[in-house]
């Protein structure tokens, strides 16, 4: 399956100024596969995502995407080699639309027609953002604003996508909204990374998992595997 | 602990050094000792504005302004009532705090770039008032102030602006060193975190931008009984901006740096404006050039290359170092 | 659609307009229908001063809003646009003077001298991105809003004083571009210049609005503007967007120099007065917002000629001044100032 293979991230060290964050991290995520990484706060986990997108260079290690090396390539190239990034601030545009918004997320996209379809679809996916497509993304909820920052992901048909914590700070409603959309969107084909602290739930709908702790990686398998795991049960399951 | 008495010696040095220089050929004659009266001008200035700007990092883009109100009060107080401008000369730093005050207080709860945009605002307005008011301050025919001393020769002028340049510098270093000194850096570099942790940021802002324009009202009384003669020119924002590039070529938030660099530069742009006498604002081309090399090269200026140079020559004397780790007790 | 509509209109009405804001934009429209009858003069050049003030505060506020940079050199592309139009117009006026039956040169003559300008003013506007203020923010994005603003007017001292040095203090100005009779607004006489000058503020300022809005690249420069990670995660190279917004901004600087050379004649400090003119409007309005620019430009042209009218020239500087700083006592971010933030705001 190495020609499926869409990520490829390995031994990876990165972090801030002088705190080093990541020490030798690999990992690896396959076409339409739904992959998380799990782990406490301060884990890393962010910093993984960030490194991968291109908002930090690693200090050491290599990153490939599609099999191009991305290690250390400025955001905006890695964003339009098909590499899709929601974060966990989300990074929304406030005073525009949300019809504007999707717009722009498909900004290195040339083809009218495909911008239109891709909105379609997004718009599908996710009704309330039809509802108030003309209303401005600073006004919108919480709930509806992950949305909008997963549709903008969406817009320019990322061959892989990168979603921080889309449960924080949702109430439980909206949580269960978000993750139904997540497996909608992995229904349809969408290869996924995701990061979450929601232990139970992820591990119930993802393929595979890692798990991060104090920016290594202690443990990898399936969902079902990690369910199992004595290690997960006690420290990230309570059981 | 050696680096600081250290420095403290070679400042002394310098000290000594601008002192004894009007004797020292070719600042004997009185051209070259005009030079040094006007270098030390832009040091007194230079020295007030980088209290401000080097500390809380407020840009006070009116200061000319501030200069031109202490200068105009003062020779106003001696042209109408006679008085002297010695007392004058307080009289202006008051005024320029006051006013610094007023502005102060209303915008300095802004965020620094309206601070010093609003700041460059109330400058105009202050230099249309002057202009506007022909009755009292003869608008741009210019005032005729009487002289500070007697003497028309300029090394005593030379003297009376070094002690006040050293009694600015005295006294904005010793508030630097108090307690207020750290609020302002506090402040400076980082204004959330610094209300954060209890420190009421306007108050602290308000004291520092009063007392740097007061003394720039004080040192402007200076120019006033100096030179004689005062137009609302002396208000112009390109003075704010010599004075700004002479701050910070001497490196921002040292005080010593600005008031060390305004005697080369300041002597070096007379003897330009000599070999150039033609050519208007060859200074200013200058000290624009300069200042756009400093911010973005050396953002720490003249100060910053001491410094380096300081900590190079203890790397490069090994033994040296063993006196400069604090006392083990 | 609907929601944004029901939202707006589950607040009262009263709340709505009964504000700083709406006050003063009532009370500017008052006057202005009012002086429409007592004085139609003053409205006339207020729509006209106005226009060319918004040019330059459009400029000035796209490039705070989306680099963060106070650029207080605005003025000096000012400069640059109108000697660039004096020295493209020159000889079209010469070749008009000796031969005054071109008709179409008369009508289309001061059009290039324009349009260089505008070309120069972009150039000028790289230039300065490229130079300038892309090393510093590779060197150090600390106290970036201070260090542009510093680096800026040591910009602006050079070029005036270069100016000064190679071309000196004289100036460089002509009577009239379209010499003919003027026309009558509302009853006013009005020089075609001053028609024009009202035409091409109007037209441009609508030219630019439609580029923000409805292009690809304007939405990237607003999407910039309003938050820079999320910019990039949408695959915008920033960097092409500095260079462009700075291009434009210096563009609209240097066109408004050019426009007006009838009124202010190219000499060293010509850029002074439209540059705190533009600075008064972007803090009125609040800084980085661009519509708010545009309105807050016709309001402070207003006061300028109300000052001007009924009070003396002389105090041009110092009312407005007193105004602005009673605006910003109640309301701190400018009258428009809560709509848009600017990119590092915090």
């Amino acid at each position: 399956m190495t020609n499926g293979r869409v990520l490829d991230v390995a031994h990876v060290e990165a972090g801030y100024d002088l705190l080093q964050v990541l020490w030798d991290v690999s990992l690896h995520v396959d076409e339409g596969e739904f992959v998380a990484l799990l782990g406490p706060n301060g884990a890393g986990k962010t910093t993984t995502l960030r490194t991968i997108a291109g908002f930090l260079q690693p200090l050491d290690g290599d990153i490939s995407f599609r099999g191009t090396p991305i290690g250390g390539r400025p955001a905006h190239t890695v964003s339009r080699m098909g590499l899709g990034y929601v974060s966990e601030s989300l990074n929304l545009f406030p005073a525009m639309t949300v019809r504007e918004n999707l717009q722009v997320g498909a900004n290195s996209v040339r083809n009218k027609a495909q911008v239109a379809s891709t909105m379609e679809l997004v718009f599908q996916l996710f009704p309330r953002l039809l509802e108030r497509r003309d209303q401005l993304a600073g006004t919108l909820s919480g709930g509806e604003r992950k949305m909008l920052a997963i549709g903008r992901g969406l817009m320019a048909s990322p061959s892989l996508l990168l979603v921080d914590e889309p449960s924080l700070g949702l109430a439980p409603m909206a949580t269960v909204a978000t993750f139904d959309a997540l497996k909608a969107l992995r229904e349809r084909g969408v290869t996924i990374l995701l990061v979450e602290q929601n232990v139970n739930t992820t591990l119930h709908l993802v393929d595979r998992a890692y798990v991060l702790e104090q920016g290594r990686i202690v443990l990898e398998g399936t969902g079902e595997d990690l369910l199992s795991n004595p290690h997960v049960q006690a420290a990230y399951l309570g059981i | 602990m050696l680096v600081r008495h250290r420095r403290r010696i070679a400042l002394l040095g310098v000290l000594v050094v601008a002192l004894v220089l009007p004797y020292i050929p070719p600042f004997t004659g009185e051209d070259y000792r005009r030079w040094l009266v006007g270098a030390a001008f832009m040091a007194a200035q230079a020295v007030a504005f980088d209290f401000t700007a080097g500390y809380i990092n407020i840009v006070n883009f009116g200061f000319a302004a501030f200069v031109g109100l202490g200068a105009y009060t003062s020779g106003i107080l001696a042209v109408d009532f006679g008085i002297s401008p010695w007392i004058g000369m307080v009289a202006g730093g008051t005024v320029s705090g006051f006013v610094g005050l007023l502005t102060g207080a209303l915008t300095l709860r802004l965020r620094g770039i309206y601070a010093a945009v609003m700041a460059w605002f109330v400058g105009l307005a202050l230099m249309g008032l002057i202009r506007n008011v022909p009755d009292i301050t003869r608008g741009s025919l210019g005032l005729a102030v009487p002289s500070l001393l007697e003497s028309s020769e300029n090394l005593p002028y030379y003297y009376v602006i070094m002690a006040m340049l050293i009694v600015t510098f005295a006294v904005l270093a010793w508030v630097i060193r108090s307690r207020y000194g750290l609020a302002f850096r506090a402040i400076g570099q980082n204004l959330a975190a610094a209300r954060a942790s209890g420190i009421n940021p306007t108050r602290y802002l308000v004291i520092n931008f009063v007392l740097s324009c007061a003394f720039a009202g004080w040192i402007g009384g200076f120019y006033a009984h100096y030179y004689g003669i005062l137009t609302p020119d002396v208000m112009l924002t390109s003075h704010t901006v010599e004075v700004l590039a002479i701050a910070y070529i001497g490196g921002r938030g040292s005080l010593w740096g600005a008031a060390v660099i305004a005697f080369p530069l300041s002597i070096g742009v007379e003897f330009l404006k000599v070999q150039f006498s033609t050519l208007p604002g060859v200074h200013l081309v200058l000290y624009g050039l300069l200042l756009i090399v400093v911010m973005i090269y050396k953002p720490g200026g003249f100060a910053a290359v001491v410094r380096g140079l300081e900590s190079w020559l203890i790397r490069s004397r090994p033994g040296d170092t063993a006196t400069e780790a604090p006392p083990a007790s | 659609m609907t929601s944004a509509a029901t939202n707006l209109r589950s607040v009262p009405l009263a709340r709505r307009f009964l504000n700083f804001t709406w006050l003063t934009l009532g009370l500017a429209a008052a006057i202005l229908v009012f002086e429409a009858f007592a004085q139609p003069s003053i409205v006339v050049t207020t729509l006209v001063t106005g226009g060319m003030w918004a040019l330059m505060a459009a400029g000035l506020a796209m490039v705070f809003g989306v680099m963060n940079i106070p650029n207080f050199a605005h003025g000096e592309l000012f400069l640059l646009g109108s000697f660039t139009a004096f020295t493209v117009y020159s000889p079209i006026r010469e070749a008009l003077l000796n031969d005054p039956s071109l008709t179409w040169l008369k009508i289309l003559g001061p059009f290039p001298g324009m349009v260089v300008a505008l070309v120069v003013g972009a150039i000028a506007g790289v230039l300065l991105e490229a130079v300038l203020f892309r090393p510093l923010r590779r060197r150090s994005r600390e106290q970036w809003v201070m260090n542009t603003f510093l680096l800026t007017a040591g910009v602006s001292v050079v070029v005036i004083n270069s100016y000064r040095l190679t071309i000196g203090n004289d100036f460089h100005g002509v009577p009239a571009y379209w010499d003919v009779p003027p026309i009558s607004l509302f009853g006013v006489p009005i020089s075609v210049d001053r028609a024009m000058v009202l035409v091409i503020a109007l037209v441009t300022i609508t030219l630019f609005a439609l580029f923000l809005q409805r292009t690809g690249l304007g939405r990237a420069i607003r999407a910039v503007s309003q938050d820079e990670t999320g910019a990039q995660m949408a695959g915008i190279d920033l960097n092409r967007i500095f260079i462009l917004t700075m291009g434009i901004s210096c563009a609209l600087a240097a066109l408004a120099g050019a426009s007006l050379l009838f009124l202010f004649p190219a000499y060293p400090d010509v850029g002074l007065q439209p540059l705190y003119t533009a600075w008064f409007v972007v803090i009125l309005a609040g800084l980085g917002n661009i519509p708010g620019a545009v309105i807050g430009a016709f309001i402070v042209a207003l006061l300028q000629n109300l000052t001007i009218f009924y009070i003396q020239v002389g105090w041009v500087d110092v009312l407005p001044t007193v105004f602005i700083i009673l605006i910003l006592l109640f309301k701190p971010s400018g009258l428009f100032g809560s709509a848009v933030k600017g990119v590092w705001e915090q």
